[in-house]
């Protein structure tokens, strides 16, 4: 703290701020008068300088493949203008004064946004003010650009400015809320090509990710995985057999006040190998819960009576007049749909280390969403919050499996048990037997015509295991009568369709709840809304003899509510029909096309309405009748994403997220069966290999929009479109995803 | 007591006959790049070169490789042609599969100098991309093995 | 290796039929001071050594981890273990008093130095045929060896099956001793070819099938045989793969290890290549002349090309439907490294629609191979395979097995899958 010597009224502290809109100063480091070379001008607690230029930008969302470093370091880069080969990233440990630490919902760079260029344009006001001066002119006849200020005919760089004193300027939460950010056609760095800042390491193993952390003395530990999720008690452990495994050193019957992993023993070894086998040899009497007397049809069941019953359930969308438009229709649709479960199967199993050292217990692991689970490990290990500190690694995917970082717990727990560090991995049958997979669901959509084949009002009625009830019941919606749903696990049955008075019902499925850990999987509810929407559209428009193109456009009409506004939803639902129509167009809509092939068409709207990301999908599929096999050979997607920040990180998450789609359609989805997953490794489940990669057609709509998530968009759009070639090509329709070849089968033999 | 070499330095480890080569690599070596996602041979991260020739560790017994030449990710020294062509193409997401992807495509551009779609289905199918990077895969795929073909023709 | 045929041979030594004493007996040799090293001239324990590697004597005389040529490998019989003597010239434990002609009449007439029968396990049956020459060689290089005191561990043979001379009864029926006689209408190197093969690497002890009485069947030399989970391919034309080993194969295979149309050598096969680097190319090329000319290769030759492409054209299909479980699991675990683009494929990548192991009427060759894996001496040198044993479930192992016979070949589906896995399976836990 040698350099803040000379500046009594300013505490480094001082500058530090929680979140986007808060106070921020400039002017305390950096001054003549720092013996400390290396001192960094740190204006806020987002960036530093140094004074050599370098800015280090910190980033508090988690980087699990989407580049997200890159995108937020090129939006504050950008407006504070320095030369990119300049800026480095630090992907931070918790600490309060980051706010709340969650990387999900796609919201990355839309969230970031504005944040990351106010205080990069402060930044930049502030160094412009301050070189201005040491260059003897007015800040006005200045102008930064490449990490320096430029008078007429005279320049200093960032660094000097920062050797020579720095800025010192203070800007009130409401001057920095007023800060104009930069009108698009000024951009420098975001919407233009780059590489990404994470790659170099991805690409010569040098890059660590949680499961490569290590601790002087550290114990390898493998969980031994109970027969239920919840409830699970241990009554007893023989590990008898497991001591003739060299480097066996104990099993350890986990105490979890947060009760996040009940009835988990914990085994430990000196090395993994020898934890895997030692796990495998350790025999564990439980008492289970009751979900081992449920599978996956129980659910569903289960799903189907909440349905049926007229009550219960959170009234998300409840508009005038839906019963009175079904009764007087002129015709009704009504269609059920179902989904089946879906593993995350991230490639990096989930692993923590953990250890306590000079007062505090260090985590260290991967977690998209570190503010939940701090005060569950601070529970589990009965300290207070702040004597708990996560330490940050890149995730070897995430897709949501880490926003559940359960097992931090475990790994916690050991570590203090055994008084020594615990690196805990999960082998790749412990992480999908428990894994936070995507609960099943069930649907019923219903639809009303009047006499002029008119759209007069719809119902959505979903049921499936909701991942905030489990984990995070505080950030639930409430409706307008108070009722709390989870609006992850219902996002996407509020649509931008224009179908008169709309009815949308969320239902909490208990019997999910209770039987497994229902997580959030990349885009989550949209994830099944979207297929029960689109696909029931589609029905909708053959009911109606309109081609489902042109019935799409006609019900986003952007009338009403489904005008959108500011500030990501500007246009509404006009954008949507606009990415559908491109779409449509570039995939050569309406062609005729070889015998059982045929093209299907689905549109969504990204995460959320509040943030939506416009997508069409065409897809092109054929159908082998012999073999019930869905092949598709060709996508067509067109996405409106607002500002593309980082282009071809935007692309890599559409091309990754469409594939995503692909996959979850034809190629994964297991079955919950007696309290368990009935897949547990690679060699049952299937994700989409190589050769099942179809032609991708990808178009990002150039707009100057605010910038919206490109993370899960791309998933939800694929299914539905598929399904619908299917129709398209075979006549058949297919409501329960995965499609699977039986299915089609069946469904070929019963025309 | 198993010896051999990795990336050009003797080891000498002192580990069970059955541990599996991977951890062997990550845990005793302290070489952490070739990573771990399924332990039987489904996935395809584990791959490194044992004589050459991609080779799936986590299902690897130690013992098998006495005496062997190993190269991990690490060993290609961030100079392979592949390393280029998927620093180009932005190849990894979260970058988990990629040391194995690049290990296995080293082996296919060898094999298979002009590679064809064909080729790389049947070759990479055993590395998982969970990310599903698979385009990208290819075309660096392409790249590569075009620029050794320029070398090899240039000599 | 080699275990069962020692199964039917104990046994038989209970045929011993009374009177037969006087015949089975052979007087004890009298024992010698170790002669030194300096009495044999080096060439000839040169000369030794390579036919030492050609018979692979270590193979059989060395326990896993032990000092070679010591003895002390286990072979398993239902009558008890059996374990191989020691043949370093220690004195008391292992060959160091033995003479010349003692020597001799082990290799060539089956008798120990203190005149008891070896039983056949032991292969005097082949080794008969060696040439004085080369049994003075042989003596020179195993009396010029380190003696290592390894007291031989007795072999859990029960009585009657351990009376040695009843060992005689069996000689008597089966044993044809001496010398290899060349055939003067063929040529030297097929000549060489057969003396290395009846004689000294003693082929048939693997490929030929037995009798009840555990003899080889002389009127199915190299017909082909199951020994201890591993299948002995024939090396006749009835040898079940896809394209006929010419000379050229099996000179590859034989030299290297490996094969572009046949696969490696592995499991038993092995140290039987370990063993042979020690001879010359020409022997090595003597061999492939004799084995191309039983395999009635030169006949075929015109059609290996069609006979690759059409078994290639199963690979070069794309792997079946997408759909298909059993092609993904297949594709997934196995094509990255079997997966050939033409018609030409690479030795690197055993091409398994050419593999005889998927070819023969018994998976176990496959089925062993799967689990093990194949290490890094083992086959191509410096290259392995992983073991798939504590990977695949058993279920996996016969998908793999099962698709590998219905997409590579045109022969009948494995009736014995399952049974045959869980056999091996046991083998592989009880190895570790
Ligand atoms: S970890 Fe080895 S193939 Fe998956
Ligand atoms: S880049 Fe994430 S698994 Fe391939």
């Amino acid at each position: 703290m040698s350099k803040l010597k000379g500046q009594p009224t300013l505490s480094r502290r001082a500058f530090l701020i929680g979140s986007a809109g808060t106070a921020i100063a400039f002017g305390f480091a950096g001054t003549e008068a720092t013996a400390d070379e290396s001192s960094p001008f740190e204006p806020t607690i987002w960036y530093s300088i140094d004074r050599s230029g370098i800015v280090t930008i910190n980033i508090t969302r988690a980087e699990m493949g989407q580049h997200v470093g890159t995108a937020l370091a090129r939006i504050l880069a950008d407006e504070l203008e320095v030369d990119w080969s300049n800026v480095r990233i630090l992907a931070v440990d918790t600490d309060p004064k980051w706010g709340v630490m969650i990387t999900g919902g796609s919201r990355s760079v839309s969230d970031g946004f504005p944040l990351y260029s106010r205080v990069g344009a402060a930044g930049r006001i502030a160094l412009i003010e301050a070189g201005a001066k040491l260059l003897g002119a007015s800040p006005s006849n200045c102008l930064a650009r490449q990490g320096a200020v430029f008078a007429a005919n005279q320049s200093i760089s960032y660094g000097e400015i920062i050797r020579r004193g720095g800025p010192a300027r203070k800007f009130t939460p409401d001057e920095l809320a007023e800060l104009p950010i930069k009108e698009a056609s000024e951009r420098r760095l975001v919407g233009k090509k780059a590489d990404a800042l994470d790659i170099p390491a991805k690409i010569n193993g040098t890059a660590r990710y949680g499961i490569d952390a290590s601790a002087p003395d550290m114990v390898y530990a493998r969980p031994k995985i109970p027969p239920t999720r919840n409830d699970s008690v241990v009554r007893s452990v023989d590990d008898s057999a497991a001591k003739r495994i060299k480097g066996y050193l104990t099993s350890l019957v986990l105490e979890d006040p947060s009760n996040t992993v009940p009835g988990w023993v914990v085994v430990c070894a000196t090395s993994y190998p020898a934890a895997i086998r030692a796990a495998d040899l350790v025999k564990v009497d439980w008492t289970t819960g009751s979900a081992t007397e449920v599978s996956e049809q129980d659910i569903l069941d289960y799903g189907a009576k909440q349905i049926a019953a007229s009550s219960g359930g959170a009234l998300v969308v409840d508009d005038p007049g839906v019963d009175s438009a079904f009764q007087a229709a002129r015709s009704v649709l009504e269609r059920t749909y179902t989904t089946g479960s879906v593993l995350h199967a991230q490639l990096e199993p989930v692993n923590a280390l953990a250890f306590e050292k000079d007062g505090r217990f260090e985590i260290h692991t991967g977690s998209q969403w570190q503010s939940l689970i701090l005060p569950v490990l601070a529970k589990a290990l009965q300290l207070p919050q702040e004597r708990i500190i996560m330490r940050t690694y890149p995730m070897g995917g995430g897709f949501g499996r880490r926003l559940d970082s359960d097992y931090a717990v475990p790994a916690a727990l050991a570590a203090k048990a055994i008084g020594k560090p615990v690196k805990l991995v999960l082998t790749r049958p412990d992480d999908m037997r428990f894994d936070t997979f995507r609960s099943p669901s069930i649907q019923t959509l219903r639809l009303a015509f009047d006499a002029r084949g008119k759209v007069t009002a719809m119902e959505h009625h979903a049921s499936a295991g909701w991942p905030s009830a489990i984990v995070a019941p505080a950030i639930m919606h409430k409706t307008r009568d108070g009722t709390p749903y989870d609006q992850d696990a219902i996002d996407g049955a509020d649509h931008w369709y224009s179908v008169g008075a709309q009815r949308v019902r969320a239902l909490s499925n208990t019997l999910a709840n209770t039987s497994f850990r229902p997580g959030y999987l990349r885009s989550v509810g949209p994830g099944w809304t979207n297929w029960a929407v689109e696909t029931f559209m589609d029905e909708a428009a053959r009911m109606a003899q309109v081609d489902p193109v042109i019935f799409r456009v006609g019900l986003l009409d952007g009338a009403g509510r489904n005008a959108g506004g500011a500030p990501n939803a500007i246009g509404g639902a006009k954008r949507q029909a606009a990415v559908l129509k491109r779409a449509a167009e570039k995939a050569g809509w309406g062609a005729v096309m070889p015998k059982d092939t045929g093209l299907g068409v689905a549109t969504t709207f990204g995460q959320d309405r509040a943030m939506p990301t416009w997508v069409a999908c065409v897809a092109r599929v054929h159908v082998d009748r012999p073999t019930g096999a869905v092949t598709v050979e060709k996508l067509t997607i067109v996405v409106d994403a607002g500002t593309i920040v980082h282009p071809d990180g935007a692309l890599a998450q559409v091309e990754g997220g469409a594939l995503w789609g692909l996959s979850i359609a034809l190629h994964e989805g297991t079955e919950f069966v007696k309290g368990q997953v009935k897949d547990t490794n690679f060699d049952s489940y299937t994700p989409l290999r190589i050769g099942d990669v179809p032609a991708i057609d990808i178009e990002i709509i150039d707009s100057t929009e605010a910038p919206v998530g490109l993370g899960e968009p791309g998933t939800t759009v694929v299914a539905p479109a598929i399904g619908n070639a299917v129709f398209a090509a075979t006549g058949i329709r297919l409501r329960r995803l995965p499609i699977r070849p039986a299915d089609v089968l069946a469904a070929l033999r019963a025309r | 007591m198993t010896s051999f070499h990795i990336n050009g330095r003797l080891v000498i480890v002192d580990a069970e006959d059955d541990a599996p080569l991977l951890w062997v690599i990550r845990d005793a070596i302290g070489l952490t790049g070739t990573k771990f996602g399924c332990g039987i041979g489904m996935c395809g991260a584990c791959t490194v070169h044992v004589g050459g020739r991609p080779t799936r560790s986590c299902v690897t017994p130690l013992v098998s490789v006495a005496g062997a030449e190993i190269t991990t990710i690490e060993g290609l020294e961030g100079k392979h042609p592949l390393q280029t062509a998927w620093a180009d193409h932005q190849v990894p997401q979260c970058g988990y599969c990629q040391s194995g992807q690049i290990m296995q495509a080293a082996s296919l551009i060898r094999d298979f100098p002009a590679p064809t779609d064909e080729d790389i289905d049947a070759v990479m199918a055993g590395n998982l991309c969970r990310c599903m990077a698979y385009v990208r895969i290819r075309n660096a795929i392409k790249q590569a093995a075009a620029q050794a073909r320029k070398v090899a023709a240039d000599e | 290796m080699f275990k069962k045929l020692l199964v039917a041979t104990v046994a038989v030594g209970c045929l011993g039929v009374a009177g037969f004493g006087t015949l089975a007996w052979q007087p004890a040799m009298a024992p010698i001071a170790p002669p030194a090293t300096a009495s044999f001239a080096p060439e000839l324990v040169a000369k030794g050594e390579a036919l030492a590697g050609g018979g692979y004597c270590a193979a059989c005389h060395t326990r896993k981890g032990g000092e070679r040529f010591a003895g002390g490998y286990a072979m398993e019989t239902p009558f008890g273990a059996i374990f191989s003597t020691n043949i370093t010239p220690d004195p008391e434990t292992g060959i160091g008093n033995w003479s010349e002609a003692a020597f001799a009449r082990a290799m060539q007439k089956g008798v120990s130095r203190d005149g008891s029968h070896l039983l056949p396990v032991f292969s005097y049956d082949h080794f008969t045929k060696l040439s004085d020459d080369d049994v003075r060689a042989l003596y020179a290089y195993f009396m010029t060896r380190t003696p290592v005191h390894a007291t031989r561990r007795p072999n859990g043979i029960p009585f009657p099956f351990n009376i040695r001379y009843l060992q005689a009864g069996w000689k008597l029926l089966f044993f044809r001793p001496g010398r290899f006689e060349p055939d003067v209408t063929r040529s030297a190197e097929w000549n060489r070819g057969a003396y290395l093969a009846q004689g000294l690497s003693h082929c048939g002890a693997c490929h030929t099938p037995r009798n009840l009485l555990g003899a080889e069947k002389f009127g199915n030399a190299y017909g082909g045989a199951v020994i201890d989970n591993w299948v002995a391919p024939p090396l006749t034309a009835g040898n079940a793969a896809p394209t006929p080993w010419t000379h050229d194969e099996l000179y590859d295979y034989l030299r290297t290890g490996a094969s572009k149309l046949h696969g490696t050598a592995a499991g038993p096969m092995f140290p039987v290549v370990q063993g042979l680097r020690a001879l010359p190319d020409s022997d090595i090329r003597a061999l492939a002349t004799y084995f191309a000319e039983l395999d009635k290769a030169a006949e075929r030759l015109p059609y290996v090309s069609g006979a690759v492409s059409l078994a290639m054209s199963s690979t070069l299909a794309k792997e079946g439907a997408p759909i298909d479980p059993d092609a993904r699991l297949y594709i997934t675990a196995c094509a990255s490294c079997h997966y050939n683009a033409t018609n030409a494929p690479l030795a690197t990548r055993p091409d398994l629609s050419l593999n005889s192991a998927v070819h023969l009427a018994d998976p176990s060759n496959l089925i062993q191979v799967i689990l093990r894996g194949i290490g890094t001496e083992e086959g191509m040198p410096g290259v392995v395979m992983p073991a798939f044993g504590d990977a695949l479930s058993d279920s996996d192992v016969a998908r793999i097995a099962a698709y590998l016979r219905r997409t590579r070949t045109d022969l009948p589906p494995w009736p014995d899958l399952a049974v045959k896995i869980a056999a091996i399976r046991r083998q592989y836990e009880a190895a570790k």
